[in-house]
């Protein structure tokens, strides 16, 4: 089990603007599809019922026609402090089975002038070892992943 | 800074399809030929040679010709597959938070020039 929290992702930054910014950069889809994908990918907010239970639904689309449809589910929203959300339900807490399971918890805290942002990203084990999945698949996004980190040092 | 853009635009691209995801697949399985490759899909075959072509022009997978024979082959590197996997969801959200972070400030900022922070 210690093996599982290992690959929980913790993604945390001081955003320089007050918390009510950053929740609103997350709780208004016309500003949520500004940052959910990188451009020139769009995102479509399909769905965004912002409470214990509701849709979350984006379509993101590339330029060449390619496409990632994810529908989700909030779990908790506690307004200016928490959102959960996850992809193993859509709206009203119905079962899917989802092609990326995953439950994430965003937190934001005031500090000092700004606002510590953390987000938790959490996988099912089954995630790594899915046989439906070959290998291939994980070598596959092996290019991805170097260029995507690539990609974030520049943003920093 | 544009140059990478673009590649993070293929890759992203190349890997968001299912039709790619499942051809990136199948290639787990060793290097195939175009036509063993595309008997699964329920496509015509310039649809398919189409999807190969964005897989290619990613970097993700290669292609070689032997007289009439194409044969595609995964490019793969070094990383297991639970490590993969990991990073590259890691690499989404630090990214995406990054996004966030760059656009709450931008309009925070404008806020502030406008008098009303």
């Amino acid at each position: 089990m210690a093996d599982l929290e290992s690959r929980d992702l913790v993604i945390s930054r001081l955003v320089r603007a007050p918390r009510a910014k950053v929740w609103k950069a997350w709780s208004d889809p016309g500003l949520l599809k500004q940052w959910w994908c990188p451009k020139p990918w769009t995102t479509e907010v399909r769905a965004f019922e912002f409470h214990s239970g509701g849709a979350f639904h984006t379509y993101m689309s590339g330029p060449d026609g390619g496409s990632s449809d994810n529908p989700g589910c909030f779990l908790d929203i506690v307004p200016q402090a928490r959102i959960v959300m996850t992809s193993l339900l859509t709206g009203g807490w119905r079962p899917a089975t989802p092609w990326l399971a995953m439950t994430a918890i965003v937190t934001m805290v005031d500090e000092g002038e700004g606002t510590r942002y953390v987000a938790t990203v959490m996988h099912p084990d089954e995630a790594t070892k899915d046989k439906h999945e070959a290998m291939g698949f994980f070598q596959g996004w092996n290019t991805c992943i170097d260029q995507l980190e690539t990609f974030a040092q520049t943003l920093r | 800074m544009a140059n990478q853009l673009t590649q993070l635009t293929g890759v992203f691209s190349a890997l968001a399809d299912p039709t790619r995801r499942a051809i990136v697949g199948a290639l787990g399985r060793g290097p195939t030929s175009v036509s063993v490759l595309a008997e699964p899909f329920d496509m015509a075959l310039p649809s398919f040679m189409k999807h190969l072509s964005v897989l290619e022009r990613s970097g993700v997978i290669r292609s070689s010709k032997s007289g009439r024979v194409r044969t595609c082959e995964l490019r793969p590197k070094p990383l297991s597959q639970a490590e993969a996997w990991i990073a590259r969801q890691r690499a989404v959200w630090e990214t995406r938070t990054d996004r966030m972070s760059a656009l709450v400030e931008q309009l925070h900022q404008e806020d502030f020039d406008r008098g009303r922070p």
